[in-house]
């Protein structure tokens, strides 16, 4: 199995995914329509790095419909989606991507008949501008340390396609790490994860956060979200209604009627799914 | 345990065994000099390197492009047009069909790549067929309308019937295993790691960072170049193009012979390829039975063996691999095989991964 | 005027025999998501029992049309039997464009089974019905064309009918619109399937006959219904049993015109060439919905 080599390999590799300007992503009254159905209806929220911020809300309240508008997968109907100053609502999704930003998504997505190290590098030659043609030694640094961090190393020769929903979730996060991103948006990285994995990501998402990287993650586990999160936005009905400290949101008395439950209001046993389904 | 296995050459044992193949086939001339015959091996390896192409968009981008033999066309009437009207060497001729098969290519790129699913099919085939009633209908005289180019001097002119012959055997294995080298190099290169990632999902390669219009453009200019060489060579060698080369029936063949190989592998095309011209040629005097015979199996094929021959052989020969090592034959595969002869299968791209507005 | 008359005649008559081999195509296409490529060999086998019964066997124009009826609604049932069948529900595949190559390979070994029968030859078929009236100082239109268009609005109406009020057409309706809530309702999905793809394959056959008359039987003859009812589902939006229809006479107008005013041979490229600009403009056809997808 392939191991990195040396630690000063992946010591250089952790240099250069430290984010060297921080950077700040804001939405300004974003909005999206289909048809007739105001999807995201006119949700405004500033980023800082070095901050992971929380969306919750009930199914439907147009969390995923968000992080599409914000990473260019769909047009925003209305308003501005601004990085570090300069609106990248123009910019396509890949450029998007070159700019700093890297999402995950709900459902496991990887490239199937990719193996996992080719996930990575994926992410490493394409996902970082000007280095589309880099030398595969170049990458190789990088990708092993992604790999280390993600603790897929020994699993770099397998084809993606057949993996557990774990390995391919982590696979995901991995090669969006890959991007060397500013900003990642993380759409439910808990979801479908027994408790044990639900550890093992949350140390994940803290170990990259160290690295100056701001998080913006969706999630439906209220355990993970509490303990990630350092602010939290709900979202009902395509807006957001409520914005506080993931403490604050725990007795929020609207956040209780529409999207926790009574039975949520005490601190939520281990495991728990905090009673939104 | 072996390095990075996509960014190294593929086994070598199946390199050494694809040269001494090679190499049989190149020396075979040499001794057996039935023109008949040897005329049809070289129309066969102009069909490899084209339906090479055809299987690289279809397979391997996974882009439904039935406009290929529209580009093929372009490619053999370029050539034979700058062989009538020039005086340049044929190899330049050659590389003039490419280019001009490679811009049509990339002029069909454009609107293609907008489109999804069965509409992806629907306008390159509309394509290919305005391509063909426009040249049907061209009574400018320079495509020759319905009867095609006039005499066009070949490559090796000056040479005597059977050296000609040798000469194009020669040149299109050449260029076909050309052909199938480059494909490989290809989808190694980080070029084909952007492809193969938009194949699998599209917003999950663009997501990572991966155009999906430039580097699928330059995969349809790549395909059309080898295309328009296969018929700047099919001019060459018949000394004439006409617009039956394109159409429902020609098109319907080629698409059996990359269905039968396997559509997605490296070397499916050429498999596939061999053995419907071998089909063929065992029923070359009942052409009702041929193409029947043809449609049954490319029925067969699709609905019982959808990997194509070359994908369920590299199935099987891993499963007896695990089945070796483990001892039972349970262990589903673990052993990676060579990329490029993983088989695509036949895949829908997942335009949206469950993205309807919020239905969850 | 002498133009805009027959051009006005022209539509109404291609128009509706255009209808009736791509409601046939866009009916499976909505119901199965199967883009029938082997509509154009039911067309060509419709031709083929008109030929026989009329020319042969000198039976009643009825009749004919009858049995072409029947006939194509057995190769209809057994194509689909052996080239959508096996495929449906099957994980890891791209249903649309592996029926569309199954249905394809069907319409090859179809074609080719008639070329091995008949023989390449153009056989004439006599006109269902002779003579011509003369409906405007010299544009003649034949009984035969009023009698192809009166059949296939009557047969559109028809299948419109049945698709509208009785219980097989409603259960056909439901499984278009949502499979799974269909099959709880009780429909017997498997049965519908196969049904659906008859029904289709027996109105090209029956448009086949006319067709015949029109033009030749022979074992091609297929290929250009087929190509003409491509673009009709294309400009239709798939799956869109009104947009084919209000697609259908746009078609025919295009082609009369061009035909009346420049000339036959250009009819077809011209269309194609529309039916480019379309998807361009509008990647899911005129009637389909707008493509949500930019990347």
């Amino acid at each position: 199995m392939v191991r990195v080599e040396t630690p000063a390999a992946a010591l250089r590799g952790a240099d250069r995914f430290r984010v060297a300007q921080a950077a700040t992503l804001e939405l300004r009254g974003v909005a999206k329509n289909f048809g007739g159905l105001r999807a995201v209806d006119g949700v405004s929220l500033t980023i800082e790095a070095d901050e992971v911020l929380g969306i919750a809300g009930p199914n439907g309240a147009g969390k995923t419909t968000l992080f599409d508008v914000v990473t260019g997968l769909t047009k925003a109907s209305e308003g501005d989606v601004v990085l570090d100053g300069s609106s990248i609502a123009g910019d396509s999704v890949h450029r998007r991507c070159q700019r700093g930003m890297a999402r995950t998504f709900q459902q496991p997505t990887v490239a199937a008949s990719l193996t996992v190290y080719e996930n990575v590098a994926l992410g490493c030659s394409f996902g970082q501008p000007r280095r589309h043609w880099a030398g595969v030694d170049d990458l190789k640094e990088f990708a092993e340390f992604v790999l280390e961090l993600t603790g897929l190393a020994d699993k770099a020769e397998l084809v993606a396609g057949p993996l557990t929903v774990f390995d391919k979730k982590r696979l995901m996060l991995a090669s969006a790490i890959a991007t060397g991103p500013r900003v990642l948006l993380l759409d439910e990285p808990f979801g479908g994860l027994n408790p044990d994995e639900i550890d093992e990501t949350l140390r994940l998402i803290r170990r990259v956060r160290e690295f100056g990287v701001a998080i913006v993650c969706i999630e439906h586990v209220m355990r993970a979200l509490v303990q990630l999160a350092t602010r939290v936005a709900v979202m009902h009905h395509g807006a957001v209604f409520f914005e506080g400290a993931p403490q604050e949101m725990m007795q929020d008395e609207r956040v209780i009627s529409v999207y926790l439950g009574r039975s949520a209001a005490k601190p939520p046993a281990r495991g728990g799914d905090g009673g939104a389904a | 345990m072996r390095r990075r296995r996509s960014l190294v050459p593929a086994a070598p044992g199946r390199i050494g065994a694809g040269a001494v193949l090679v190499l049989l086939v190149a020396l075979a001339p040499l001794v057996y000099t039935d023109q008949y015959y040897l005329g049809i091996v070289v129309t066969t390896l102009i069909l490899i390197t084209l339906n090479s192409s055809w299987n690289f968009l279809l397979g391997m981008v996974g882009v439904w492009n039935f406009g290929q033999l529209a580009v093929y066309a372009a490619g053999g009437y370029a050539a034979g047009l700058i062989m009538i009207h020039s005086g340049v060497p044929g190899g330049v001729a050659l590389l003039g069909g490419g280019l001009a098969a490679a811009l049509l290519s990339i002029a069909l790129a454009f609107p293609t790549l907008r489109l999804f699913g069965i509409y992806t099919s629907l306008l390159t085939f509309s394509f290919a067929q305005v391509i063909q009633f426009v040249i049907i209908n061209d009574n400018t005289g320079i495509t020759g309308g319905p009867f095609g180019l006039p005499e066009v001097r070949g490559l090796f002119g000056s040479l005597s019937p059977l050296d000609s012959m040798r000469a194009y055997y020669w040149t299109a294995l050449a260029v076909a295993v050309a052909t199938l080298v480059l494909t490989a190099l290809t989808i190694r290169s980080s070029l084909g790691l952007a492809l193969r990632a938009l194949r699998d999902s599209l917003p999950y390669g663009a997501a990572r960072g991966v155009s999906p219009l430039r580097y699928r453009v330059i995969a349809f200019a790549l395909s059309g170049f080898v295309a328009g060489v296969a018929g700047g060579l099919y001019t060459s060698f018949n000394t004439s193009i006409g617009p039956g080369v394109m159409g429902l029936t020609p098109m319907s063949i080629y698409v059996t012979m990359i269905v039968i190989g396997g559509m997605g592998t490296l070397t499916g095309p050429v498999w596939g390829t061999a053995l419907v011209v071998a089909i063929q040629q065992a029923l070359i005097n009942h052409p009702g039975i041929q193409l029947t015979v043809l449609g049954a199996i490319l029925l067969v094929i699709v609905v019982f063996v959808p990997r194509g021959l070359v994908g369920e052989v590299a199935t099987l020969a891993r499963r007896l691999r695990a089945w070796i090592a483990e001892g039972d034959g349970d262990e589903e595969a673990e052993e990676p095989e060579l990329v490029a002869d993983r088989p695509a299968e036949v895949r829908t791209v997942p335009i949206e991964p469950a993205r309807s507005p919020e239905a969850r | 005027m002498t133009d805009l008359v027959a051009i006005l005649i022209s539509t109404i008559v291609l128009g509706s025999i255009y209808g009736l081999v791509a409601i046939g195509m866009t009916l499976i296409y909505g119901i199965l998501r199967v883009l029938d490529m082997s509509q154009g060999s039911m067309v060509m086998a419709g031709g083929f029992v008109g030929w026989g019964l009329l020319v042969s066997a000198g039976t009643s124009p009825l009749l004919a049309l009858a049995a072409a009826f029947a006939i194509a609604f057995l190769l209809g049932v057994a194509t689909q039997l052996v080239s959508v069948q096996p495929l449906l529900g099957r994980s890891g595949i791209d249903f649309e464009m592996i029926t569309f190559i199954t249905t394809f390979a069907v319409a090859m070994v179809i074609q080719n089974v008639a070329l091995e029968i008949f023989g390449p030859r153009q056989r004439d078929v006599p006109p269902v019905i002779g003579g011509t009236v003369d409906v405007y100082r010299g544009v003649n239109i034949s009984y035969q064309s009023i009698l192809m268009a009166a059949v296939s609005i009557g047969l559109m109406l028809m299948l419109g009918i049945f698709l509208t009020r009785s219980r097989y057409g409603m259960a056909i309706r439901a499984v278009a619109q949502d499979i799974s809530a269909a099959r709880l309702m009780g429909v017997p999905i498997r049965w519908m399937f196969p049904l659906v793809m008859g029904l289709a394959s027996a109105l090209a056959g029956v448009a086949g006959v006319f067709l015949g008359a029109q033009l030749f039987a022979s074992p091609n003859a297929g290929d250009l219904p087929l190509l003409e009812a491509l673009i009709v589902v294309i400009f239709g939006g798939l799956g869109s049993l009104p947009g084919t229809i209000y697609a259908a006479y746009a078609i025919g107008l295009i082609q009369s015109t061009v035909s009346v005013l420049i000339a036959t041979t250009w009819s077809l490229p011209i269309l194609y060439a529309v039916i480019l600009v379309v998807l361009v403009l509008r990647p899911h056809g005129l009637a389909g919905r707008p493509s949500e997808a930019r990347l």
